[in-house]
């Protein structure tokens, strides 16, 4: 596969009355993870199922390396994919569940197991996949997205589920993965999942996208430039820099926001006002308060937000 | 397609329960086929019985099994979910179709056929102590005779088709219980259905209707005039329906969502 993207443009579906697509468009590019992001109920899962041929688009179209996902003669070498990780078998093996799917592409049997070592089930690769736990299942699903070594995943919701240790182990294997110029979209319906690990959000609602922005410049921009300074005297603190011109807020016991003049400007400001300074730093947006940023304005995301 | 049938062999081979129910066939058709050759008995010349299909009629409890088998292997996909991974590994449904098609005819043409050898064995053993001799017109059942053979092959054949029927109606339902009801239906209730009514013309429209009595002339090797239907045609009943079956399945998976 040259190009390895996700294209996603125009799609609208209906179930009966209710729209579950209207207008959804987005590109997954190459290197990088892409963190698809919603309430539960806009979409997401229906857009990926679209995208993996099982559902169908009323309208629009949805490409994977350029070509309708059907038109793929060996699919799981050029997209893995994780939609519901409770979709196995319960009396078939971990090792039996990816031995039926490497045959269905002509893999053979040590890419199973390398898949089941590289998730770290091998020691049960051979135990009934009904008695996994939810997070050992989650893992079963990503080995099975990891077995044909594709370009491009797309992981519904991979870490739900998984123990503080499996989120680590799970984030980091997404920027692996990305770093290895593969294109990666997960989806999540809590931001905080995705902090540390998206490059790029796109943030869905009622079925379409609201935003897509690069999420560096995203968290830039939700911190306005602000600076935190951690200080014994926070009230003079805040005297001193008003009278500067700057906003501060007191946000804690011993820690004030700043808006306004740069970190070096405040501390040249607070020096010089003999005020005891312990840390300046640059203020660090959390990926929700950008989320917040992006979406406080879409009146009709809220609203669908109210009608889920 | 080779892929797509390697892995649909490997998903029904990796399935415990895929094991037992073949058992199951053999079980069934050779321990029924065993029951009727133990109990009937012939004390005179022309006492009538057909005796391969005497031998055979383990079939009509096999088949149910076969059914099963073949529902379960579909509908269970769709009730654990794992048809969306199916799909998603081979997105074209027409061929997903095909090779769990040839899978389960291999299958259950391999359980059929030493079922259907079994009972035939065993009928073999146990018919002349029931007085089938040669002297009452009934020489040791073998294959070597051409009804006998026609008999044998065609219950494998008959069972293959009643898999592919379960396997299109499964298909076309998803659901294993509703799947169940409708095979069960028109396997067993239709096979009934003739001697329900009074009226000849539709005892015999409703006799060559059902897939079971049509089908098994199959196994007539006797009085073949007296059935409604040649054996080959009577099979051919049954082969139109799991046609039908199995192209219903087709559309509805094409037309449907996952």
């Amino acid at each position: 596969m040259d190009n390895a993207t996700i294209e996603v443009s125009g799609l609208r579906k209906r179930f009966g009355p209710t729209v579950a697509l209207d207008g959804m468009s987005f590109t997954v590019q190459p290197g990088r993870v892409t963190g698809f992001v919603g309430p539960n109920g806009a979409g997401k899962s229906t857009t990926m199922r679209v995208v993996l041929g099982l559902d169908t688009a009323d309208a629009g179209t949805a490409l994977v390396g350029g070509r309708p996902y059907r038109q793929l003669r060996t699919p799981l070498r050029q997209v893995g994919a994780l939609l519901d990780a409770n979709a196995v078998q319960p009396s078939r093996s971990a090792r039996n569940h990816l031995l039926w799917l490497a045959h269905s592409q002509g893999i053979g049997r040590a890419r199973v197991d390398t898949v089941l070592g590289q998730v770290g089930l091998a020691a049960v690769a051979r135990r009934r996949a009904g008695g996994f736990s939810l997070g050992m299942r989650q893992r079963l699903g990503i080995a099975a997205a990891l077995l044909g070594d594709p370009p491009i995943l797309l992981l519904d919701e991979p870490v739900n589920g998984l123990d503080p240790e499996g989120v680590i182990w799970i984030r980091g294997l997404l920027r692996s993965l990305a770093a290895e110029g593969r294109a990666v979209l997960v989806s999540s319906h809590l931001m905080s999942e995705l902090q540390d690990t998206a490059d790029q959000l796109v943030v869905v609602g009622r079925g379409r996208v609201i935003a897509d922005a690069n999420v560096t410049e995203l968290l830039a921009a939700a911190a306005r430039g602000r600076v935190v300074v951690r200080t014994r005297a926070p009230e003079t603190a805040r005297t001193e820099l008003l009278r500067a011109g700057a906003t501060a807020t007191v946000t804690g016991p011993d820690t004030l926001d700043v808006a306004g003049p740069s970190a070096e400007r405040v501390v040249a400001l607070l020096t010089a006002g003999r005020v005891p300074v312990a840390e300046v730093s640059a203020y660090q947006a959390s990926l929700e308060e950008a989320y917040l940023t992006l979406t406080r304005d879409a009146v009709e995301f809220q609203a669908g937000q109210v009608a889920r | 397609m080779r892929y797509a049938l390697h892995a649909e062999y490997t998903k029904l081979r990796t399935l415990p329960s895929t094991g037992w129910l073949l058992l199951a066939v053999v079980a069934l058709t050779v321990g029924v086929g065993a029951a009727a050759a133990a109990t009937v008995s012939c004390h005179a010349t022309g006492c009538g019985y057909d005796a391969p299909k005497l031998a055979l009629s383990g079939v009509l409890a096999g088949q149910a099994v076969v059914a099963l088998l073949a529902i379960t292997a579909v509908t269970g996909e769709h009730s654990t979910g794992t048809a969306a991974v199916t799909l998603a590994a081979v997105p074209r449904r027409g061929r997903v179709l095909v090779a769990k098609a040839i899978v389960l005819a291999g299958l259950t043409g391999a359980a059929g056929t030493v079922g259907v050898l079994c009972s035939v064995l065993v009928a073999r053993l146990l018919l002349p102590g029931n007085g089938f001799t040669a002297a009452n017109g009934y020489p040791p059942l073998s294959l070597a005779d051409g009804a006998t053979l026609r008999a044998a092959a065609g219950s494998v054949l008959y069972l293959i088709l009643i898999a592919l029927f379960g396997l299109g109606v499964g298909t076309a339902a998803r659901d294993a219980a509703a799947s169940v009801g409708v095979t069960g239906g028109v396997v067993y209730v239709l096979q009934i259905a003739p001697f329900l009514v009074t009226d000849p013309d539709w005892q015999q429209a409703l006799w060559r209707l059902s897939p079971t009595n049509a089908g098994l002339t199959i196994q007539a090797t006797r009085n073949l005039s007296a059935y409604p239907l040649g054996p080959w045609a009577g099979l051919g009943v049954l082969a139109a329906w799991t046609t039908v079956a199995l192209a219903i399945g087709a559309v509805l998976s094409h037309r449907r969502d996952l």
